[in-house]
Parts: structure tokens; C-alpha cells; sequence
């Protein structure tokens, strides 16, 4: 119930937003602040709710949707089914905590107010809905309907080339999305849901009944072919399709299933179909080229949206989908995988060195550390796979804050370019002392967040059977490149002699003494401070997170130890 | 062993110093200095009760920091007597430091950042000696990378500091990059990251990696560039940084992973070591700078560390740690003196200060005969025990090359009275009138009381630099007591104590009392270089030894050139790809796209149109559905995508 609040209420608060008339403008902001805060006050009351040593789904919600006759295929049930586990309840509490941040931080929006805060409600109910859907179905109508807000949200409210950068978004994101589709589609078609089953087949006469034992003798049943196939029950339940007992015999998917020329399995092909799918959100290097495009047009709370929490459906996706579900994709290709992650790593350091926009070193700067999140998945080690979720959790506060950042720089002088300031440390000592904090949080040095997401990511990697040492030792290059980037444009942009080109446009050559920036509103200091100890306290005691996780992935990596 | 009171201490030893950070920088431009210093003195006074009460390596006070379905990190903490006998110094020398900049910082210096960020700098170094395994060490190893940074940079608005703070923090982080993938291997091949489990020793690779992290934390060759550009911060700073304590944290670290390191894996670092001393002492010769002189000696006299290290002798390292850091200290204090009262650290502006400044002269002039190694000074007993080390290892091994090493390390001995005996000749020696016209009279204005807490703490260090605190015998430091502090039995523990004190050479004494001779004659006459003594702000020597020297042997020039200008064209390089070949890519398939779909829909149009009826009747019928979903494109993708859904499913079946 507390869950399907979490997606309700903003949903609800979107449609409140777009339906009240404009004289209530100043009320638009209001309501979005209490949304989000309620959203945040719930996540609270999950947390106390919140097992830690389950590994189970839990705090769960299943309601009966559609179920559609296929005639001699049996019958496919959908249902509306949202829970949490390990995995995915850290991502949700750092997405209910971005949300009510880049509320804070839209608070001066002034145009069209109503489109503005409805979208961005509309945003918040689908990206928790992402995270709290254990039908895949239900899953993709979230992941499809996110593209929506967004789309507008980069395409109205973004800087000059906002309709190429949210065209794109959206077209790259949307050709995941088939893929995704594709596969879900597949994978329906080979599982059964066996307490379903059961029941059509007459087993047992009420759900109740349903144990372990039921299901492994339906299980051995379906293996055995004595299931008449038009009583066979097909589901996009999570828990199903995590399970090779419920994959039917022969069927597209199935672990013998068909193979392609080349002598490419189904299941691989569907595997890297979903890998490619979720690679373009996360973003991995080659699909990354949308991520500094919508980051650079879109407005600072968006942008803190997209690196926050938006990136990390890509690695929720991963986790649950593409290595969930195929798990011997995982295990085949982990080389490959790992290859992908340090690439990303490397490449992303080496662009983001390379910028004189401060938005888009930002971009780079989080290709990169995605990569470690990919890294840490493929090592198929507890230490990687709990870095990873750590690493998004620590990357979404941390990425936050530098956008955010980013925006207070944009908000004086609408002048993004690095080589445009110099000593702003003289003009605006607390916004270079908590950009400091934030560059140095991010290159990872130890007490913030991200030393423990690489150390761990990097651990893993190293411990792990599936991957090569050179990766990781490519990997930490990484790291010497993030203090490279981070530390010179502290160093342009912070030190030296106070100077600005204020107001001037790209080809003037007009620079010019402007009067002295204003330091932080009392507004942006508050985000900023909240965001820094929040990436603190995570470094201190990264215990916080890896107790939510750590059951969780232990059950998660069992199943790479059969194959 | 294990004790309430040891804990108590080792946690105050930690607390104290990074809530006095957050407590400095609030509090006012008065009283941040004395706070400060309030601080440093209770660091002191439980350090030394620390050490009085540790004998043997206590037990590690174990927490668990975060636990994985895959194990868990113990954050452990403990003291035995070396890194205590350490401890007690960073804190000394912090001390007087701090005390020393109450005169040293001008009014507008801003001294509630300037305190906060030393005392950040004191709790992050006790951090590095109390840690008990390397994952916490290299924590605190970061920040003690980040306090250098801060404090190297602490004149932001100089572009040179800001340079010269991020070249630090750069070049420290490539040597950290090595060490923490020592570390990860480390963990992966014992499982465990506690000092006290790691006895056996690691390949030669593994050891190498974790020696990148001292490498660079210590400037040995060819990170050594940083170090002499760190000068640009406050010279207290350089005084505590990066001449006594921060830049000794990679001796530290050699000592206590001295027993993973291979015999291959300590030729290498006695290599590096000797290789670091030699070049150091050169790179000093020419210097006109005198923080610069004081520098490359300090990279110098660290490689004779590492080269100590790398020949077995894990106490003649850690004593020379001990001197090295009362004298330089000293040194850099008492140079600091004399730039506050010149308002110029070009010592070609500077001479006969020794009439003016006389308490500072001999104070100056005693840290500077123990740094050359002159006997009844400390100097002169750590670096024999180092030599007669060296000699010994030479011995021990099978090819007669190994006798290279304490040969070279001889003879650096001798350049650095070379140079030594220059920086005090041009300092304090000859007329001054001809050199510093200017300067005299800001002298005078200097007020006495400030002098004095500029004075003292130089007194005191000169003081320390004499043999008797160390050795009773002024001639050897053999059976002293220092080798109780700085054994392997006293880092590992254990009952038994083997003897690894050496005996040197009869002719060992006589050889390096005759080079420091030598050097200091030399070094006197070395002064009056005219290629470097004229009058200009860029000097342009026409010698190559002097230029060689002066740009320390080209390695800059050689890193900038074929390191870190190749990754900035890597970088601008794979930037363009990314915008042209892969973006590129992108954009080009969608504009083929395009192309593609009015090529259709020429086709269709010219071709197919009669024939199809039906799919007009549909067309239309879907582009109702779009037009009566506000807002068009995106839910009516959705909605076509639902019902496409179900129509394939329908299909199937």
C-alpha cells in the first residue's frame, strides 16, 4: 500500500497541477514541494517496514490486471504487482530524495508553470514506478511513459538547442525501448507462472495452497511436457522470470532454446538486446552521445533529475533484467562486459578532460563513473555488485550536486564556458568551498561517498574469477583522470586573480570587469550543504547501503554459481 | 598491550584534530591561532603518554566499516613504538609551526582557513601512523594528499600556488593509482589488509605498486616535480609538510610493508632511492631560490631514506625520518625568517645577514652542518648508519655492482654539503650592500616581539639537531636506543630482537667527515658562479650543467613534453571522435532515416497508391486515433505500442 502510494500521489498531484486554473500559480510549487516531501516522509516509514535480511521482494502489492486467452497458448496474466528489495530500495530512496531537491531547485521556473510542475510530478510517479514494478509489464509502461515528461521538460524549458538534444533523447532512448520491448514480449511467450498454472491445471483449487513443493511439482511437470499448453498460465512477474524452473521446454527462450546462424542462442541474442536497451540509459560508450547533448540544453533541476536518478534505471535494469533474467548472458560475456565498463571509464575521463563547458565536463564526468557501475556488475562478485548499487546511490547525490553546481554558475551569467571565470574563490568563497567539496567527493577521495563506490567497484573486479586484472588496472586510470578534470577546472575556474566575461556570447571578444557574482541564495546553500553530508555520512558509514543490498545481491549471485 | 587508556588516546589522537578543523574555520581571525596551537599541544601531550605507555604493537582496536554479503572492512587503528616515536614528532614540529606562523602570517591572511587546514593536515597524518591495516592508511594517505593541496594552494589568487597545488595533488595521485591497485591485489592474494596478518612476502610486481604510492607521497624519481613547486605555499607550511613529516609518510609506508616487499622488489626501491638522492643533490647545486635549495635537498635526502629502505636497513631509514625532520624543519623555519624580514627568497639578493641576524645565523648554520653531516650532529649519525647499511647489503650481495649504491649515496652525502655550504656562504656570508639595497630597511621595521617567535622555535630545532638526544656516542648511533625505537621487531612485534644494527666501515667515518670537507670548501667558493649570479629575475645560464641543474635535470620538461601534453591531445583527440565519428554516426543514421522515409514515401505515392485502398482506409483511421490524443506523438507511440502488443500476441496465438 505504502508503495503504490509513492507512485499514486504524484501521479495524483500532476493531474491536481494541470487541472487548478492559472490564478493559482503560486500553488503549483507548493503542491509539488508537499508531494515530494510526503513522498519522502512515506520512504521513511518503508524503511522502518524494510528487512534487512530478507532477500525477498517484500512490502509488496499484487493486484489482478488484464489476463488475455491465447486459445491453444494457454493464457497470459498481467498484473499490477509492485515490491522492493535489496536492489532496488536504495535507488528508490535516493530517487525520492532527488525529486524534492530538483523541486527546491525549480522553484524560480517562471514560464509556464503548470505544464512545468505537472510534467515534473508526472516524472516522479513514473520514474518510482520504474523502480517499484515487479511486472514487467507494468515495468515498461513506466519506462515508456518516463520518456514523455522529460521529452517536453528538456524540449520547453532547455537552453538554444533543446529540440535537437530532447529529439534525440528521445529517439535514442526509444530504440532501447524496442529492444526491451522485443525481449519482454519473448520472455512472456516462455514463462509460466506456476501458481497460475496450478490452478488452471486443477492442482490445487485456490492460491493459498501454493508452496514450494506445489511449485516444483508443477516445475517438474511443465520439464516433463505433461502440462496441456493451453493451460499454461504466461506472466511478466519478476519472480517468475527469474527462475529457469518456469522457462517452458522448446520455447524461444528457454535455455536450449532456438539458436540463430552463427550459432548465436536466443537467449544471448536476448541478452545483449536488453543489455543494449538499458546500456543507452546507463549511458556505456559507444551510446552515450545523447547523455552531454540533454544534460547541456536541459534546465539545472532537470539535468539533476536525469544524472540522479535517471541514469540508474539503466543499472537497475541490469541488474534485474538483463542479468536477472539471463543470468549465462551475464556469465558468457562478463569479459566483454567488464571491457565495456573500463572502456566507458577511460574514454568518458579522457572527453570530459577535454571540455571547456563545465555542463558538459559534468556529462563526461558521469559516463565515467557509470562505467564503474558496469564494471562491478560484470565482475559477478558480492564486493562488485553491492559497489555498483552503492555507486549509483553515491553518484546520483554527488552528480546532483555538481549540476546543481553547474546551474548556480549558469543562474549569474548564463555563461557555462570553463575559461569564462577566474578566482571566483574571491567573489563566491562558499560556492567554491562547497563546489570543493563536491569536485573533490567525486574524484573520490575517502570520508565522501565515492571512494567507497569505486573501491568496491575496483575490488570486485579484481577478486573476480569472470574478469581480467588488466581491466581493473585500466580502470583506476580512471581515477587519476578524474582528478585531472576536476582539479584543473578548480583550478581555471576558482583560482587566480578575480575575473569574469560576463554577459558576453560566444565570439565576442569584448571581455570585461562585470560586477562581482553574488555568492549562494540561502536556497541553493541549503541543497548544496544537504547534498554534501548526504555523500558524507554515505562515505562514513557506507554501511547504510550496503545493509540494504547486501542480502539481496548474496541471493542475486547464487544464480551465476550453477552455470 | 591493549588498554582502555591506549584506545581512549588513539581516538582523541583522531577526533580531535578534524573537529578542531571544522572549530578553526569557524571561529575568528584572533583566535584561530591560539586554538589552534591549544589543540596541537593536547596532541602532543597524549601522543607522548602514547608512547610512554606502548611497548609492544598494541592489539588494533577493530571496527567493522561496512559488510558485504562477500565479507567485511575492518577499520582498525594502533600504535607501536616507531610510528608513536613519529607521532610525538608530526605533532612537535606542528606545534612550533603553528606557533612559528602567529608572527609569520600578516594581517590579511585569512588564519581561520590556514589553521583548519593544518589541523585537518594533523589528523590526517596521525591517521597514516596509527592505521593498522592499508585500506585505512590509504584513506588517510588521500587526505593527507588533500590537506597538501589546500594548504600548497593556500595563496589561491598566485596562479603559481593554484598550479602548483594541483601538480601535487596530480602527481601523488598517479603514484596513489599504483598503490591502490597494490592494495587490491594485496587484498586479493591474503585476504586481508592487516599489517599485523601481512608477514609473507608478495610478488615483485605487487610490492612495486604499493612502493608507487611512496613514490609519490615522497617525490622519488620522476615524481619529484611536485615538490619543489609546493614551495609556492606558506614556508611554515613547507616547513611541516613538506620537508618534516607529510613527505616522510612514504619512508613510513615502506616501513611498515617492508615485509611484502620481494629482495628484487628493494633493489628496485634502493634504485630508485639512490637514483632520487643523487639527482636531488644535483638539482640543488644552482638554485637561486633559497626554499628551492632547501627543496631538492629534501628530495635528496629522502631518496637516501628510500635507498636506506631498499637496503634492508629499516632503522637507519627511520632515524635519518627523525633527524631529517628537526633540521629541515629547522631550516625551512629559519629561511622563512629571512625571506619575512628580506621580502625575497632570491639569495642572490641576500648576503652577510649574519651581522644582522646573528641568533638565526647559528641556529641556521647548526641545522645546516647536520643536514651536510657534520660529526657531534645528528645529521651526521643517521646518515652513517644509512651508509654503513648500504655498505653492509652491498656486501651481502652477489654482484659486485650492489656496491654501486652506497658509493652513490656517498657521494650525495658530499653534495649536499656542496650546496649547504653555497645557500649559507650567500646567505649569510659577504656584502650585503652590493645585493640588497632595497630590502635592509623593511628589516628594521620588523617588530621585536614577532622576531622572537621567529626565532625560537629555529633555536630550538638547532638545539635538537645535536647528537645527544639520539646517541650517547657521537660517532655512531650503534646500540643506541634509537634502535629500539626503529626495528622491524619494533613495527612487527615478536620477543626476539635480531641485531640489524651495522657496523660500518673503519674507513667509513674518515671518508664522509673528509667529503663533507671537501663539499663545504667547494660549496664556499661555488657561491661566486658568475652564470648564476647575475641580476636578473630570469637568469639565462649559457652552462649546460648549471641549466641542467636548474631545471633538475630536464624532468619537467621531459613529463610535460612526452606525458602529460600527449593525454591533453588524447583527451582533445577522443573528445573530436566522440563529436564527429561516434555522435556522428548518430546523426547521420537518423538523417538517413529521414532520406529513407521520403524515398518511401515517393515510392508509395507514385508507385502503390492505388493499389493500396486498404491501408489508406487504415492510415486514416490510426492518424484519428493520433489527433484525438492531445499532444500527439508520444502517447499515441504508446498507445500504438500497447495495442501493437496485444495485436502480435493475438497473432501468435
Amino acid at each position: 500500500m505504502l508503495l503504490s502510494l509513492l507512485i499514486a500521489l504524484p501521479l495524483f498531484g500532476s493531474l491536481i497541477v494541470a487541472l487548478l486554473p492559472n490564478s493559482q500559480r503560486e500553488q503549483f510549487r507548493w503542491i509539488a514541494l508537499g508531494v515530494t516531501a510526503i513522498n519522502l516522509l512515506i520512504c521513511g516509514l518503508v524503511y522502518t517496514a524494510f528487512d534487512q535480511s530478507q532477500a525477498d521482494y517484500q512490502i509488496g502489492q499484487q493486484l489482478d490486471w488484464i489476463t488475455l486467452s491465447l486459445g491453444s497458448l494457454g493464457s497470459v496474466s498481467i498484473d499490477y504487482l509492485v515490491g522492493i528489495d535489496g536492489m532496488s530500495f536504495p535507488l528508490v530512496l535516493l530517487s525520492v530524495v532527488v525529486m524534492l531537491i530538483g523541486v527546491i531547485s525549480s522553484w524560480n521556473i517562471q514560464e509556464r508553470q503548470r505544464a512545468y510542475f505537472s510534467l515534473y510530478l508526472l516524472l516522479t510517479g513514473t520514474i518510482l514506478g520504474c523502480f517499484l514494478a515487479l511486472d514487467f509489464f507494468l515495468f515498461f509502461l513506466f519506462f515508456e511513459f518516463m520518456l514523455l515528461p522529460m521529452y517536453f521538460l528538456i524540449g520547453l524549458w532547455g537552453g538554444p538547442r533543446r529540440e535537437y538534444a530532447s529529439i534525440k533523447f528521445f529517439l535514442y532512448t526509444l530504440l532501447g525501448s524496442v529492444l526491451i520491448l522485443l525481449v519482454m514480449i519473448g520472455l512472456s511467450m516462455s514463462v509460466m507462472d506456476p501458481i497460475s498454472t496450478a490452478l488452471a491445471t486443477g492442482i490445487i483449487n485456490g492460491p493459498e495452497q501454493a508452496d514450494t513443493n506445489i511449485i516444483r511439482l508443477i516445475q517438474a511437470q511443465l520439464a516433463n511436457g505433461q502440462i496441456d499448453p493451453s493451460r499454461i498460465v504466461h506472466t511478466f512477474d519478476f519472480r517468475y522470470l527469474s527462475d529457469g524452473g518456469n522457462y517452458l521446454p522448446g520455447s524461444f527462450l528457454s535455455v536450449a532454446g532456438e539458436t540463430f546462424p552463427l550459432g548465436i542462442p536466443s537467449r544471448m541474442l536476448a541478452f545483449w538486446a536488453v543489455f543494449l536497451g538499458f546500456a543507452i540509459k546507463l549511458p556505456i560508450v559507444p551510446l552515450h552521445t545523447w547523455l552531454p547533448d540533454a544534460h547541456v540544453e536541459a534546465p539545472t533541476p532537470v539535468s539533476v533529475v536525469l544524472a540522479g536518478v535517471l541514469l540508474k534505471i539503466g543499472g537497475y535494469g541490469f541488474l534485474r533484467i538483463a542479468w536477472g533474467f539471463f543470468p549465462d548472458g551475464g556469465a558468457e560475456y562478463a569479459r566483454v562486459l567488464g571491457g565495456l565498463g573500463v572502456l566507458s571509464i577511460v574514454y568518458g575521463g579522457l572527453c570530459a578532460l577535454a571540455q571547456n563547458d563545465v555542463k558538459k565536463m559534468i556529462a563526461y564526468s558521469s559516463v565515467s563513473h557509470m562505467g564503474f557501475v558496469l564494471l562491478g556488475i560484470a565482475s559477478l562478485t558480492p564486493e562488485g555488485v553491492n559497489g555498483a548499487i552503492y555507486q549509483m546511490v553515491s553518484h546520483g547525490v554527488l552528480s546532483a550536486m555538481l549540476f546543481l553546481i553547474a546551474g548556480v554558475i549558469y543562474d549569474r551569467t548564463h555563461d557555462r564556458r570553463i575559461d569564462s571565470y577566474r578566482g571566483l574563490n574571491h567573489a563566491m568563497p562558499q560556492y567554491a568551498t562547497l563546489t570543493a567539496v563536491a569536485f573533490f567527493g567525486s574524484l573520490g577521495l575517502p570520508g565522501f561517498s565515492g571512494f567507497v563506490g569505486e573501491l568496491f567497484t575496483l575490488m570486485g573486479s579484481m577478486q573476480s574469477e569472470w574478469l581480467p586484472g588488466w581491466q581493473t588496472a585500466l580502470a583506476t586510470l580512471g581515477i587519476a583522470l578524474a582528478a585531472g578534470y576536476f582539479l584543473w577546472t578548480l583550478q581555471r575556474m576558482f583560482f587566480g586573480q578575480y575575473w569574469t566575461r560576463v554577459g558576453a556570447h560566444v565570439g565576442d571578444s569584448g571581455a570585461h570587469m562585470g560586477a562581482p557574482l553574488r555568492d549562494l541564495t540561502p536556497r541553493e546553500r541549503g541543497m548544496l550543504i544537504s547534498l554534501g553530508v548526504l555523500a558524507l555520512v554515505m562515505g562514513l558509514f557506507p554501511n547504510l547501503v550496503f545493509n540494504l543490498t547486501s542480502a539481496s545481491v548474496g541471493e542475486w549471485l547464487k544464480r551465476f554459481l550453477v552455470g | 598491550m591493549d588498554t582502555p587508556l591506549e584506545t581512549v588516546l588513539i581516538s582523541l589522537l583522531l577526533l580531535v584534530p578534524f573537529a578542531g578543523f571544522l572549530a578553526v574555520r569557524a571561529s575568528s581571525e584572533r583566535w584561530a591561532g591560539p586554538l589552534a596551537i591549544g589543540l596541537t599541544s593536547l596532541g602532543l601531550l597524549f601522543s607522548v603518554v602514547l608512547l610512554s605507555i606502548t611497548d609492544q604493537p598494541s592489539v588494533p582496536i577493530l571496527g567493522e566499516w561496512l559488510r558485504t554479503s562477500g565479507g567485511s572492512i575492518l577499520v582498525g587503528f594502533r600504535i607501536d613504538r616507531a610510528s608513536g616515536v613519529i607521532l610525538v614528532l608530526a605533532h612537535f614540529v606542528a606545534l612550533l609551526v603553528q606557533i612559528y606562523s602567529l608572527a609569520y602570517l600578516d594581517e590579511k591572511a585569512d588564519r581561520p582557513r590556514y589553521y583548519g587546514y593544518l589541523q585537518l593536515f594533523v589528523g590526517a597524518k596521525a591517521g597514516i601512523l596509527l592505521a593498522s591495516n592499508l585500506i585505512v592508511l590509504y584513506a588517510f594517505w588521500e587526505l593527507v594528499g588533500l590537506a597538501s593541496y589546500l594548504l600548497i594552494g593556500f595563496w589561491y589568487e598566485k596562479p603559481e600556488a593554484a598550479r602548483a597545488a594541483q601538480k601535487a595533488f596530480l602527481y601523488n595521485r598517479v603514484g596513489d593509482v599504483g598503490f591502490l591497485l597494490g592494495i587490491l591485489l594485496i587484498y586479493n592474494l591474503f585476504g586481508t589488509a592487516e599489517f599485523s596478518q601481512l608477514t609473507a612476502v608478495a610478488p615483485t610486481g605487487v610490492g612495486l605498486l604499493l612502493f608507487m604510492g611512496c613514490m609519490g607521497k615522497s617525490a622519488q624519481f620522476p615524481l619529484i616535480g611536485w615538490l619543489p613547486d609546493a614551495m609556492e605555499g606558506p614556508t611554515p607550511v613547507s616547513a611541516l609538510l613538506h620537508a618534516a613529516t607529510m613527505v616522510a609518510a612514504g619512508i613510513f609506508l615502506l616501513a611498515r610493508i617492508h615485509p611484502l616487499l620481494s629482495p628484487d622488489a628493494l633493489v628496485v626501491v634502493a634504485f630508485v632511492g639512490t637514483l632520487t638522492a643523487l639527482w636531488g643533490g644535483f638539482s640543488a647545486l644552482y638554485q637561486t631560490d633559497i626554499k628551492k635549495v632547501l627543496a631538492f635537498s629534501t628530495v635528496s635526502q629522502l631518496g637516501l631514506m628510500v635507498a636506506a629502505m631498499g637496503t634492508d636497513n629499516l632503522t637507519g631509514g627511520l632515524f635519518h625520518l627523525l633527524t631529517h625532520a628537526f633540521f629541515k624543519a629547522g631550516l625551512f623555519l629559519g629561511a622563512g625568517a629571512v625571506i619575512h624580514t628580506l621580502h625575497t627568497q632570491d639569495m642572490r639578493q641576500m648576503g652577510n645577514l649574519r651581522r644582522t641576524m646573528p641568533t638565526t645565523f647559528w641556529a641556521y648554520l647548526v641545522c645546516a652542518a647536520s643536514l651536510a653531516g657534520v660529526p657531534f650532529l645528528s645529521g651526521f649519525l643517521s646518515k652513517e648508519s644509512i651508509l654503513a647499511g648500504a655498505f653492509a647489503w652491498a656486501d651481502a650481495q652477489s654482484s659486485g655492482l650492489a656496491y654501486g649504491i652506497p658509493l652513490v649515496l656517498l657521494a650525495s652525502s658530499g653534495l649536499t654539503a656542496l650546496y649547504m655550504a653555497r645557500q649559507v656562504r650567500m646567505v649569510f656570508f659577504g656584502d650585503a650592500s652590493s645585493h640588497a639595497q632595497g630590502s635592509m630597511p623593511d628589516r628594521q621595521k620588523a617588530p621585536p616581539a614577532s622576531s622572537r617567535l621567529l626565532t625560537a622555535p629555529v633555536l630550538l630545532l638547532a638545539v635538537l639537531s645535536g647528537w645527544v638526544w639520539f646517541s650517547l656516542n657521537p660517532l655512531s648511533a650503534h646500540g643506541s636506543w634509537v634502535e629500539s625505537w626503529f626495528s622491524e621487531t619494533s613495527l612487527m612485534g615478536g620477543t626476539t630482537a635480531p641485531n640489524k644494527g651495522h657496523t660500518a666501515p673503519v674507513w667509513l667515518a674518515p671518508a664522509s667527515i673528509a667529503l663533507v670537507a671537501l663539499g663545504g670548501w667547494l660549496g664556499f667558493r661555488l657561491h661566486a658562479d658568475p652564470s648564476v649570479m647575475q641580476h636578473s629575475d630570469r637568469p639565462s645560464p649559457n652552462r649546460w650543467i648549471v641549466r641542467a641543474s636548474l631545471r633538475y635535470g630536464f624532468l619537467d620538461d621531459f613529463i610535460n613534453k612526452f606525458i602529460v601534453l600527449p593525454i591533453r591531445r588524447l583527451a582533445t583527440g577522443t573528445y573530436r571522435t566522440d563529436a564527429r565519428v561516434v555522435d556522428g554516426a548518430v546523426n547521420g543514421a537518423g538523417v538517413g532515416m529521414v532520406v529513407l522515409a521520403h524515398i518511401t514515401n515517393a515510392l508509395d505515392r507514385f508507385g502503390v497508391d492505388g493499389l493500396v485502398n486498404g491501408g489508406a482506409w487504415l492510415a486514416r483511421q490510426v492518424g484519428r486515433v493520433t489527433r484525438s490524443v492531445q499532444g500527439g506523438r508520444i502517447q499515441s507511440y504508446i498507445t500504438a505500442a500497447v495495442v501493437g502488443l496485444l495485436l502480435i500476441i493475438w497473432l501468435i496465438s
